[in-house]
Order: structure tokens, then sequence, then C-alpha cells
């Protein structure tokens, strides 16, 4: 109980920490919006009014106090591009991220599990040099290269769409059914997952590997094994969960470079996800969106980091200590 | 001990029969090593070992660290596979049974490790490691009736009260009490043989004559018992007979009264030297062996005792000397593996 308030308490510091920070980082960048604004027939009352608008005007702690205020009500601003609060401007592409990113992820955990018991083992036969250099070379590899791969050798021979998230022909001819729309929506989602999966797999499948090779070393894998159980129940009962506590970290922590491969993927495959909304912010230096999304991307590592906590005091009763 | 169990024991009486064990590992040669085809190189673990152990027996297997010991109790586990040598288990071979066909026998042979902070699932609370041998065999079908054999198991391996254990983590358990419960869930199959690898040199010293007396009790109640110590005095005072082991054999056997009164084999001599005296005023000299031991790679040539043995004649160096009965044994059964003893 303890160690829940003492994880809880921990976690709400560190949004109020990502909140601070994200205020403070925008305002240390030269300029503010109004001076990124390019009109060169504004005149000073405009620029000044504008900076009244925004509240640009005040000491920065009043701004950092109304910053918070309207944060506690949900507000997080109003978007310079087009003048939309940024919460509608980023809820659709968060809708549409957030299925391609729990697909990746799963994807990348079932292979990473799966690869990494079998190489831990089978340990020191070719299956396990041949996975550690296909787990090493697809870590290694940047994402954006594994799009295209998978783009030229997976989509284009089996014809699976490449890009966007629903087909264009879908409902011209007729309203579509909700299986068609949603068959659709997961023929998109399916290749952009794969890619993230197949990017992040190899440090899991790392990281389940000598977490495992710790484990089965251990006694009480020789003690099962000593007391006639099977093998696969030995690795599914004693050495995988026990080298799990590790990987749930790592998921946990990878959290914020899954979204970064997102952004990547979601580029190559015209996905129009939360990476996509970044990188049309950021050209468009609608600061506003990006603070919002950042601090999004942020509460989401916290809470993520947050549900870890808890997942590990429930799988390893030593954590209350 | 009723008499069908009597039956079901080899010939000669015991329930298990090592008849020369050989167990060894290779030296990985590495990548380099392989393609210049390097002589495939093995640590010779265990070299020719022969013991027999009854019910209501314990059998002390005594040596240094690498001398075999650990690897002989997994051989005869089959946790590690032999390369040669029978293993007989109520008189039949089990050295090539495959795993299936030796899930049931383990049932009657259990074996606990040295370190009891890493021979329990640190996740299992203490019901379910002592419970699990049940599942994995089948045995108690309703949750009730398993329940009872833990509690039975832990009341025997004095966890008393019982209620007490059965909840907790091994976290929140002494080193003793760690030990205990894997003693319970060895006991709680009901086995004939128990195979205790450094039971108690993890534990502090005012634990350990809890748990030998623990096994000592099961071994009266007709439980044969293999224990490996590198203790010569535990093994003394526990054990019926001793073996003692130097690399990969056993050069000394005999009844634990005759081995340490009557030591034969100038390494068990030694052994018994540096055994810290009862009497403080007692000079004997301990007997600090020169060298160290020897690579197991590459054994030395006949008797393999002969490079720090201080009373090693030319001949040493060419006879290997088997297990025999020398003529200044004064038991029958005292065999000791020196052409001078």
């Amino acid at each position: 109980m303890d160690y829940i308030v003492k994880r809880t308490a921990f976690a709400i510091v560190t949004v109020f920490v990502a909140i601070t920070l994200n205020f403070v980082l925008f305002r240390l960048l030269p300029g503010n919006a109004v001076s990124g604004l390019r009109c060169q027939h504004c005149t000073k009352q405009f620029r000044e009014s504008i900076v009244k608008q925004y509240g640009l005007d005040k000491p920065k702690l009043q701004q950092y106090v109304i910053y918070v205020e309207r944060l506690a009500h949900g507000d997080l601003g109003t978007s310079i591009a087009d003048n939309r609060p940024v919460w509608d401007d980023i809820r659709t592409p968060l809708v549409n991220t957030l299925p391609m990113i729990v697909v990746g992820t799963v994807i990348s955990i079932i292979i990473g599990i799966i690869s990494g018991v079998v190489a831990a083992w089978r340990r020191g036969t070719a299956a396990d040099s041949a996975n550690l250099w296909t787990a090493l070379a697809f870590y290694a590899m940047p994402t954006q290269w594994i799009a295209l791969l998978v783009i030229f050798y997976i989509a284009i021979p089996l014809g699976l769409p490449a890009s966007g998230i629903e087909s264009n022909t879908l409902g011209i001819l007729s309203t579509p059914s909700t299986w068609a729309v949603f068959s659709d929506r997961v023929s998109h989602l399916f290749l952009p997952a794969l890619t993230l999966g197949v990017g992040l797999y190899g440090e899991y499948s790392l990281v389940v590997r000598s977490s495992m090779l710790e484990t089965l070393g251990e006694d009480y894998v020789l003690t099962a094994r000593a007391k006639g159980m099977r093998n696969w129940t030995i690795v599914w009962k004693h050495a995988l969960r026990n080298a799990m506590l590790p990987l749930v970290t790592l998921i946990a922590l990878s959290l914020g470079s899954i979204v970064a491969g997102a952004i990547v993927v979601e580029d190559v495959f015209s996905y129009p996800g939360i990476g996509l909304a970044t990188i049309d912010a950021i050209s468009k230096r609608d600061y506003p969106v990006l603070q919002g999304i950042f601090l999004i991307l942020t509460m989401s590592v916290i809470v993520a980091n947050y549900i870890a906590d808890l997942v590990y005091f429930k799988l390893d009763p030593r954590v209350t200590e | 001990m009723s008499a069908a169990e009597v039956g079901a024991v080899t010939a000669n009486g015991s329930l298990l029969e090592v008849q020369g064990l050989v167990t060894r590992y290779p030296v990985p040669r590495g990548l380099l090593g392989t393609l210049r085809r390097q002589e495939q190189e093995h640590v010779h673990a265990v070299e020719g070992v022969d013991f027999s152990v009854g019910l209501g027996e314990m059998l002390a297997l005594v040596g240094e660290s690498g001398c075999g010991k650990t690897t002989t109790a997994q051989t005869v586990m089959r946790m590690v596979d032999a390369d040669a040598g029978r293993i007989l288990f109520r008189g039949r071979d089990i050295s090539h049974l495959t795993q299936r066909q030796l899930r049931p026998l383990r049932r009657e042979m259990q074996i606990i490790y040295q370190d009891p902070y890493e021979s329990l699932d640190p996740r299992y609370r203490v019901r379910d490691t002592v419970a699990e041998p049940l599942l994995i065999h089948g045995i108690g079908g309703k949750a009730a009736e398993r329940d009872a054999l833990v509690v039975q198991a832990l009341v025997q391996a004095g966890l008393e009260p019982p209620e007490l254990y059965l909840d907790r983590f091994p976290h929140e358990l002494s080193g003793g009490q760690r030990q205990r419960v894997a003693i319970a869930a060895a006991m709680v199959l009901k086995p004939k043989l128990l195979l205790a690898d450094e039971p108690v040199s993890m534990l502090d010293v005012s634990v350990r004559a809890g748990i030998l007396r623990l096994l000592d009790e099961l071994r009266r109640d007709g439980l044969a018992i293999v224990m490996i110590t590198h203790d010569l005095s535990t093994a003394a005072h526990f054990a019926d007979r001793i073996a003692v082991m130097y690399l990969g054999r056993i050069v000394e056997e005999g009844p634990a009264k005759d081995v340490v009164r009557n030591p034969l084999h100038p390494y068990t001599k030694a052994l018994i030297s540096v055994v810290p005296k009862r009497d403080p005023r007692d000079s004997t000299e301990p007997q600090i062996l020169k060298g160290e031991t020897p690579n197991p790679i590459h054994i030395p040539s006949g008797c393999r005792f002969h490079p720090r043995c201080p009373i090693a004649q030319e001949e040493c160096r060419s006879i290997d000397p088997e297990l025999r009965r020398p003529a200044s044994a004064k038991s029958p059964e005292h065999r000791a593996a020196c052409i001078l003893a």
C-alpha cells in the first residue's frame, strides 16, 4: 500500500515537472508567437493587441499560473495556424495513432519474447546466433528505412495499402458497412504497426534473452527440473515470469522511442496520426499545438511508467520492501 | 521400512549404486579453434566414480571445491548426462533413460541445493513451492488434500506452526527457514533418495546444526541420503559412510569412523589434519598441501594426487591406483586408492 502511495505521489510530481518544463522550454526560445507572425502590413497596434490577446504582456510567473489554471480545466490553448482549440486539432490524430502504436508494440513484444526465449533456451546454437544478429540488425536499422523495406517487399508484392488511413474509393458508390470500414482501417494500420514492431523487437529480444539466461541458470529452475517438471512448463512458470521484470520496465521506458518511431513511420506511410501532426505543427511553427502534443506525449510516458510500477508490484513480491 | 521396499533395492542391498561414472564437460574452443581443428579438450569433472547408498543410510561425499562432488550429484539426478558408467536406482540402470521415462522416477529421488536464497522461486509463496511437486506428479487431486500434504511436509521439515509459513514469500524467511522449505518441497513427494548438495554451507553456523539434525532424523526414518560437503567434521558427525573425492575420483571410502580415525590415503590425512581441533592444547601440526589442485583438463599421469602428495614415490607417476582394501585397513569396507596405504 505504502508502495502504491509513493509511486502515485512520484508520478504526480513528475507530471508537474513536465508541465513546468513544457512551459519554460517554449518561453526560452527567442521571440514569441507574435514575432513569429509573418505579416508585413501589421501595425504596431495590431501586434500589441495580439500580444494582449495571448496574455504575453503579463509577467512570466503570471503566465505560468494562467497556463496551469487553464490546463487544470482541460484547456490546451488555441492553435495559431487555424485558430481552433488545440485539443480539437490533435484529438483525431491521437485517436488514429493509438491503435497503431498499440498493435506495433504488441507485435514487438510477441516477436521479442518468443525469439528471446528460444534463443536463451537454445543458447550457443545456430538458432541463438541467428536470432542475435537479426535482432541487432533490426535494432540498428533506422525505422524509416525499415518502413521503405516493408513497402518494397511486403506492401507491393501483397498489394497491401502503404499510405493513408483509409481507401479513397471507400464509400464512393454506397455507404460502407461498419465491417468494411473496420477492415479497411486495419489493413491500413497493419504495415505501419508492423514496421514499428519490427523496429522495436530487437531490443526486447536481446533483453528477454539475457534476462532468461540469468533466470535459467537460477537454482530454482534446476530444482524444478529435478522435480520432473517439463521444460516448457519450467520456461513458462519459473524462468520467463522472473525474466519479465526487466522487460516491463524497458517497455514503459521505450514508450518515448515508440512515439519517436511513430513520427517517422507515419511520415513514410502518410498515416494521419500524431507524428504527422507534429511534423505539420513544426513546419507551421504552431507552438500551442506542439506544446499540447508534447504535453500529451510526456503525460503518456509518465502514465506508462506509473502502470509499469504497479505491474512490477504485482509481478515481484519483493518490491514492497 | 517394509519388506517390499527392501526387495526393491539392488542385490547388495543398496538403493542407489553408481558404477564407473564418468562426466566430462567439453571446453569451448572458440571459432578459431574449431577452424584450426584444435583437439576438443574436456574438463574431467568425474572420472570413474563408484559408490552406493542404502535406505536409512547417509553417505557423505567429501572433497574440496572443483573435485566433482556437485557434478556427481547432477549426473546421478540426470541433470547432466554421463559419458560412461551406470547409475542403478532400485537395480535399474537409469543412465540412459529419456527425460520422459525419468519423470516418474524423479518422485523417488530429490535434490536440495546449496543456496536456499536461489533455489526458491522468489515469486512463489511457501505453499506454492511445496505444492508444486505434487502438481507436477499429479498427487493429491483436490486442493484440500494437497494442502494437507503440504502442511505435513512443513511440519516434517520443522516449520511449525505451518500456518505461519504457508503464505510467506522466500524473502520473508531466514536462510535456515528457506532451506527447510526446500527440504519440505523435496520431502513432500516422500522420496527414497535425497541428494543434499552442501545443504548447510551457505547458512549461519547457528542454524547449521538444526538442518543437519533434520537430515539425520529423515535418515533414521528410512531415507537414503547422499550429502555433499567440504566439511569433514560435519561428515564425520552425521554420515554413516564417507567417500573422499579428489579430482573426479573417490580416493578413499569407508565407514565414517574408520575414515576419520584411521585415514589411509595421504589426501584424507591432510584434510583431517586441518580440521580445527576441539582441544586447543592438541598440538598436532596441520599438514598443508603444497601447490594448487591441478587443472581438471589435464589430469596428472599415474596417481592423480602425486604432484601434491607428501609421500609420493617414483612409481606413483605411472601407476593409477584403484580403490581397494589395503592391508592397513581395520574394517573390511574401508578402501583407499593408494599404493602406499
